[in-house]
């Protein structure tokens, strides 16, 4: 359970990485699915490990709602290309103190 | 009244639909103002707007009947006790100001309405539902049902490059938080094996007496169940705005509509708070960690930061956000003292902060409608001789905020700082009196504002009609009004006669303490 919890973290962090780096809208959304099914490889390894239902249960869970937030993210990305022309994220600038 | 015992002798399915009434009433309205889309003539802005109205007012109705209950549905998922009376009752509230002050809003903007209407239902339930979830799935999926309502609402204007952009940054904030609550989750869930919080408060009672370090896969129990519940924090404390996690709140407040942000600014961030208090009196007590310390170095910069940013910004939902961001920290010193009179402290201060935060709002929409006057602080300049009553009830918000005598705020502060001296936070009492000193001092620069004569030379442009200089054209819509009216009478209540509030508080921090 161990290592496969080494793995998610390290497949989360990279999901992190990637939200704060990257430029491009969609591979920021990319990387924020990569962070959720970072934490449903770890859920999937502590039930199984635990011999619980539970988290199996919480995945398919998480797995709706990363579908309902692609749907809404993917709306914002439309909005946005519409209205600047891009996705990149550094052409978010317009609210200021 | 608070020791009802558990409803023995109703089946399992009538137990679990009880506890979960107020949220359905909620929902089957939202779900009926969503078909008044499908009839044009129906439609009408008006129609869905006393259909929220209603349905708000019928789950009131459901929670006082059920008062008394103590009710555990759905397995222990879902509890309905007095704390969640209390709680349900401040976010239907919070939800019917923001109905209340979107009638003319989005006449203004021109958007459909219905769509409008059933999201702020949607996410009222999601508030109800997080406030009543007692396991981590219910945890994650109501702050995330609450989150894409909000996500939506934010950028609902559509066309506005500035709701958009606000939508954006709101929804890559917190879908990054989301998922490091649900990685602390996961740590939570592989240290202890439940997902239920009484289950993981009774397995940690158990390792804590045995003070056994048992080991789970070969790292100790310890290293797990700290890093998930800091995770865990991390993924609250971006919805309650606190301080290193704060950012996306004056971008999406600023950008969108008004009488969203109130309902960002009120419904969410108590509802947040709520399920924060209650994972905190179960979990975060144990001696795993010294959480208080982390709590503490977040409230202390969360006042400072949201006083200096606010005392900066010039545009007035940017004030109020940092403001927020402030008082958030201010709210936090009462979970950090702890205890019975901690936890009802906190409870009157987030009943407290509603009302206020609610009537500044409603100030704010009133005078963005009327398209006279900016979101600009120094448009408004003079309006205290042109609307005196709006602006006299401005002051009175405002002040509050400040702590001023006499008003909620006052009281707030009180209760809150003084279960922390109890505890012996005295350097933390000490930093967030200063900083309220210092807070005065912005709130009153905008009351000066107001009363000052308006020297500007034909600052006022004509607007699209032609109408008189600052004179608003037409009546001020009612449902503002009345927004304006309840947190007024609400706030100085508070402020006059705690007495009441406070036992109500007290009741539902009762429940909440016994598990």
């Amino acid at each position: 359970m161990n290592n496969y919890l080494i793995v998610a973290s390290i497949i989360f962090c990279i999901g992190a990485l990637g939200v704060i780096v990257r430029k491009n809208l969609i591979v920021v959304f990319m990387s924020l699915e990569l962070m959720f099914n970072a934490a449903n490889l770890g859920f999937v390894a502590v039930s199984n490990r635990l011999n619980l239902i539970s988290g199996d249960i919480f995945v398919i869970f998480v797995i709706v709602v990363a579908a309902a937030e692609a749907a809404i993210a993917l709306g914002i990305a439309i909005a946005f290309y519409r209205e600047k022309g891009t996705v990149d994220i550094d052409k978010a600038n317009e609210l200021k103190n | 009244m608070h020791n009802m015992p558990l409803i023995y002798g109703m089946n399992f399915l009538e137990k679990s639909m009880l506890s979960i009434i107020p949220e359905t009433v909620i929902i089957i309205f939202a779900f009926m103002v969503l078909f008044l889309a499908f009839f044009e003539k129906l439609a009408k802005r008006k129609n869905s707007y006393y259909l929220s109205l209603i349905g708000i007012g019928f789950s009131i109705l459901y929670v006082l009947m059920l008062s008394d209950r103590n009710i555990y549905g759905f397995y222990g998922s879902v509890v309905f006790n007095g704390f969640e009376v209390f709680l349900f009752i401040a976010i239907l509230f919070s939800g019917m100001f923001t109905v209340l002050m979107s009638k003319d809003y989005m006449e203004n903007s021109g958007m459909p309405a219905p769509e409008y209407y059933s999201l702020i239902l949607f996410g009222l339930s999601a508030m109800m539902f997080l406030v009543s979830s007692n396991n981590l799935i219910m945890v994650f999926l109501s702050i995330e049902f609450m989150s894409i309502c909000a996500y939506i609402l934010t950028g609902y204007i559509k066309g506005d490059t500035r709701s958009t952009e606000a939508a954006l940054k709101y929804f890559i904030l917190g879908a990054f938080a989301s998922a490091f609550l649900l990685f602390g989750a996961v740590f939570i869930y592989a240290a202890t094996g439940h997902l239920n919080l009484y289950a993981i408060h009774s397995f940690l009672e158990n390792i804590s007496y045995a003070g056994s370090n048992k080991a789970v896969g070969g790292i100790g129990i310890k290293i797990y169940i700290s890093a998930g519940l800091v995770m865990f924090l991390v993924g609250l404390a971006f919805k309650m705005s606190l301080f290193p996690f704060h950012s996306w709140t004056p971008d999406a407040y600023d950008g969108a509509p008004t009488p969203i942000t109130n309902f960002m600014a009120t419904g969410i961030k108590l509802a947040a708070f709520a399920i924060f208090l209650r994972i905190y009196s179960l979990i975060y007590n144990f001696n795993i960690m010294n959480f208080n310390d982390i709590l503490w170095l977040l409230a202390v910069f969360s006042m400072t930061f949201g006083n200096i940013a606010a005392l900066l910004s010039s545009n007035i939902k940017r004030l109020l956000a940092y403001s927020s961001i402030a008082q958030a920290g201010y709210i936090l010193i009462g979970i950090i003292g702890g205890g019975f009179y901690g936890y009802s402290g906190t409870l009157f201060y987030l009943l407290a902060y509603i009302f206020m935060t609610a009537g500044a709002f409603a100030v704010v929409v009133i005078f963005e409608n009327s398209d006279i006057i900016s979101l600009d602080i120094k448009r408004y300049a003079g309006i205290g001789y042109k609307y005196p009553f709006i602006a006299a009830a401005m002051s009175f918000f405002l002040l509050s905020f400040a702590g001023i005598p006499l008003t909620s705020g006052f009281m707030g502060k009180f209760y809150v700082f003084s279960s922390a001296v109890k505890s012996g936070y005295n350097w933390l009492v000490l930093i967030a009196l200063l900083n309220s000193a210092f807070a005065a001092f912005y709130y009153i620069k905008i009351i000066v504002k107001m009363y000052m004569p308006d020297k500007e030379p034909a600052s006022p442009p004509l607007n699209s009609s032609g109408d008189n200089l600052g004179i608003i054209s037409g009546a001020i819509d009612d449902g503002l009004m009345l927004t304006i009216i309840i947190c007024l009478i609400l706030t100085l209540l508070m402020g006059v006669f705690p007495q009441i509030f406070i036992n109500f508080a007290n009741n539902s921090a009762d429940l909440l303490w016994r598990i």
